[in-house]
């Protein structure tokens, strides 16, 4: 670029004026008082996933049909796309700016698709450095394994414990196939041993292995679950006939002989209760669930409660069992009484309350319980504190005994697999600050998504990576002009008369077509997707396209900041600053 | 909804062009569909300031500078002279405001377009003489204020419709686009370089400084002034068949209207007058769409 022509006589000038230099000599960049920057924000679905996916990135791979390269997003953060993308109860879409517009993204579905589409993972996969220290993990469910799978791919030499015959925990023995076929979470759980985690099983904590035995570890990460049910207290638990749901569905999940009578009785409004009751269901018995709050504080899942009732399945609110009735040791009727609902109890739902004298009784031969669990630790040495029937962790999951931390449904009431996955993983990154001497509650501060206790492993990895601004993007921010009305693509569903015969899964995913019709609709809020509006409507040529990390950068020798690039940028990924004086 | 635009640039940094204008993004557009192989001609216009002066310019390919007046039948000789020279390859274009087109250039433009003289003439309309302060120019919308149609003594004529008048001199081509919708244009361009004869597009160039409107939201407002049919995107081929290029989503005139200063005395009443005078040319030019005459 030719700078400042100077003619110093008449005789250098040409004959006719024709010009022989540019502009650039002239840095209108001089006009500027605010200044454009790319600043990529938080999306909110990012922020609401307890296990920190980076979903506008993986989405984004969707739509332009990079499927191995979406799978690997969502691996940095979770080892369980094919689970989550089942049974996760998505708080990412109930977050979805999208809802404003039309309808949410189908985020779950995705995951799942992503996750069909991926090959078996090799042995032996890539990890960043071998590193020689030893950590132990209790428990092989999604925290455990989670934990687990974090420690290994930083190169740890990581081994899990389970006390089962097979790894998964709560997902291989507490979910039904017709939710999460068995063959997916073998595929995952071969996954994570393929980067390197050994897991040994038969291996139970207060059994064959000991506390003792975990002292040659670095560092032990207790993820043992919530595997004791909640009993009733009322008479006649102990007849024959009485179970548990989580026992049920262990019997089941373990391929063991399982026999159910016709008429089943369900106590509770919780996901074990609702899988108990469709198990009962797919074995041909009867199922009635008794749940003595309302609808709304069940706390089972919304597509839960709405496939069982597709399904045929009776939900009796506002009744409480006060006495089962047996004969001869074997329970034949259940004693219950209405509910109302009276003021908030401590979990801020509403409490029930029984009606006097509206007992009535119900003809049963079979009752399960399924009223809530609660962790067994019963194994724990007495240095590490227990509060509220849970291990008590800090905000870097360490319990009161040095190197040992703990996580997952043992450690905290947010007991979903997404928050498992999370706290695995928050697990994780602590205990390799503790090994490597890094201040732990700066490290997680600095790795946080939104102000839900996400965190970002692709962050706490690589200072450059996802480089976001924390501010979640509001519907309000985004500039709607580039987006166009479009339905959300459905899981097509196996149809009633089929599922309930057996245990096959009831979603059938998305098909190709629809996972890229579902996945250009993401509006990827805050995250540039490289659409080049900025690039195109920049009238003063100084959006300069860039391969990498950053997508494009600003001219500011030339950029008038204007702010065009600002206002027309669909998803809020630049920010203006006010230019120094 | 992704847009697409040729990567190649001939336009460099350091234009003259105020902060948020629409006319060097357009005719960076323009360039990019047109290729290095093209002349243009500027008449007296904002864009005669914007390219630089002397011995400068910020584009890539040669430019001729003219008098006001005289675009057209500068584009005629230029084309006449490379014609001699066997030049087929060079789009020879005409590049002016408004002004230029609907008022001081309209003699040659006529004169060119009823020989059939073969260049592009891209108008750029950003609605009023704005180089030299905002005066009202026959392309300036009805009731809009400039410093010549000050609030109280308002422009009570309705802007000229350059595309019928052109277009019913018989010429091959007439188009009009907008700088918010790129793709929309570039096609037009790319469509207009393949066909010989006058061509004329007719581009709307939102002028933050005149329209009283924030440099970041030129494009907004233009892409308004499409979405409510207030400038709708069509062409007209052989003087006779008419399409709609873009279809729009009919939004209120209001939502155009209220985001500028120059229409901010409106009443209710002159909205709504505003809206029936949209609605109206709108209904004629999808009946001449469909063959229907008016």
């Amino acid at each position: 670029m030719a700078g400042k022509i100077i003619y110093h006589r008449e005789s250098e000038m040409p004959f006719s004026p024709v010009s022989s230099g540019d502009m650039s000599w002239n840095r209108t960049g001089t006009w500027r008082y605010i200044r454009p920057k790319y600043e990529d924000k938080t999306p909110p679905c990012n922020a609401a996933c307890p296990a920190g996916v980076d979903i506008p990135m993986f989405i984004g791979l969707v739509g332009e049909g990079r499927y191995e390269e979406a799978w690997n997003v969502i691996r940095e953060e979770s080892p369980f796309p094919g689970v989550c993308g089942r049974v996760c109860f998505h708080p990412c879409e109930s977050h979805c700016n999208r809802a404003d517009y039309d309808e949410v993204m189908a985020i779950n579905a995705l995951e799942r698709f992503v996750a069909d589409q991926a090959p078996p993972l090799e042995p032996g996969s890539p990890i960043r450095g071998r590193r020689e220290e030893r950590v132990a993990v209790v428990g092989s469910g999604p925290s455990g394994l989670s934990c687990a799978y974090h420690l290994a791919r930083m190169g740890y030499q990581v081994t899990v414990f389970e006390a089962l015959p097979k790894p998964g925990g709560i997902l291989r023995v507490g979910i039904p196939s017709y939710r999460l076929p068995k063959d997916i979470l073998d595929k995952e759980i071969a996954d994570i041993q393929a980067c390197g985690v050994e897991i040994k099983t038969n291996a139970r904590l207060g059994g064959d292995l000991s506390f003792k035995d975990l002292e040659e570890y670095e560092a032990v990460f207790l993820a043992t679950g919530a595997h004791v049910s909640r009993k009733l207290n009322i008479p006649g638990e102990d007849l024959e006939g009485v179970g548990s749901g989580l026992d049920l569905l262990r019997d089941i999940n373990l391929g063991k002989a399982v026999h159910v009578g016709r008429k089943v009785a369900v106590i509770g409004g919780g996901n074990t209760a609702l899988d108990a009751a469709r198990a009962v269901l797919r074995l041909g018995g009867n199922p009635l669930i008794l749940y003595r709050r309302s609808r709304e504080e069940m706390p089972a899942f919304d597509e839960e409660v709405s496939e069982a009732l597709e399904e045929g399945i009776e939900i009796r609110y506002l009744i409480g069992p006060t006495e089962i009735i047996g004969l001869n040791g074997r329970v034949t009727q259940l004693e219950c009484i209405k509910m109302e609902l009276g003021g908030e109890d401590e979990t801020g739902r509403r409490r029930p309350v029984p009606i006097p004298q509206s007992n009535f009784t119900l003809e049963v031969d079979t009752l399960i319980v399924a009223a809530g669990e609660e962790p067994n630790l019963t194994f724990l040495p007495e240095d590490i504190r227990v509060e509220a029937k849970m291990v008590s962790t800090d905000k870097g999951a360490r319990t009161s005994r040095k190197e040992v931390f703990a996580g997952g449904d043992m450690a905290h009431l947010d007991r979903t697999v997404a928050h498992a996955i999370g706290f695995g993983k928050r697990a994780a990154i602590s205990i390799d600050c503790v090994i490597r001497k890094r201040g732990v509650t700066s490290v997680l501060q600095g790795i946080r998504v939104g102000e839900n206790g996400t965190l970002s492993m692709a962050k706490y990895l690589s200072e450059i990576a996802r480089r976001r601004s924390p501010h979640v993007v509001a519907f309000e921010e985004l500039n709607l002009d580039y987006f166009e009305h479009a339905e959300r693509n459905e899981r097509a569903k196996l149809p009633v008369p089929e599922r309930v015969t057996d245990f096959r899964e009831v979603s059938t995913g998305l098909t190709e077509q629809e996972a890229l019709r579902e996945a250009v609709r993401c509006f990827s809020c805050g995250v540039c997707d490289g659409c080049e509006n900025c690039y195109i409507f920049c009238p003063d040529l100084s959006v300069i396209t860039d391969e990498g990390v950053v997508k494009y950068r600003i001219n500011y020798d030339y950029c008038k900041g204007c702010g065009i690039c600002i206002a027309e940028c669909p998803r809020n990924a630049l920010s203006v600053e006010k230019e120094a004086k | 909804m992704k847009i697409h635009i040729p990567k190649e640039e001939h336009m460099g940094p350091g234009h003259l062009a105020c902060a948020g204008c629409g006319s060097p993004l357009g005719l960076r557009l323009a360039l990019k569909a047109l290729g290095e192989e093209t002349v243009i001609v500027i008449p007296a216009s904002c864009m005669s300031i914007i390219v630089g002066p002397f011995p400068y310019s910020a584009i890539g390919v040669p430019i001729v500078h003219v008098a006001f007046e005289t675009a057209a039948c500068s584009a005629s000789g230029i084309r006449a002279s490379l014609d001699m020279q066997g030049d087929r390859k060079t789009t020879v274009v005409a590049w002016a405001g408004d002004g230029g087109t609907f008022d001081i250039g309209i003699q040659a433009l006529s004169g060119a377009a009823e020989r059939n003289d073969d260049f592009i003439y891209i108008c750029s309309d950003n609605e009023a003489y704005m180089n030299t302060g905002i005066q009202r120019s026959s392309a300036t919308p009805y009731l809009a204020w400039t410093t010549t149609t000050p609030v109280g003594n308002p422009k009570e004529r309705p802007k000229k419709d350059m595309m019928a008048i052109m277009a019913d001199h018989g010429i091959p081509y007439a188009a009009a686009a907008c700088v918010a919708y790129p793709e929309d244009f570039i096609g037009k361009l790319k469509k207009a370089k393949g066909i010989k004869g006058t061509r004329f597009i007719h581009l709307l160039t939102p002028c933050p400084a005149g329209w009283r409107i924030a440099s970041n939201e030129s494009i907004k407002v233009a892409r308004l002034a499409v979405e409510t049919k207030v400038f709708p995107l069509y062409e007209i081929e052989g003087g006779e068949v008419h399409t709609i290029t873009y279809q729009p989503k009919g939004t209120p005139v209001e939502a155009y209207l209220s985001q500028q200063g120059r229409f901010r005395h409106l009443t209710k009443e002159e909205v709504a007058t505003i809206q029936e005078n949209v609605d109206r040319r709108w209904d004629r030019l999808v009946k001449r769409c469909e063959g229907r005459a008016n």
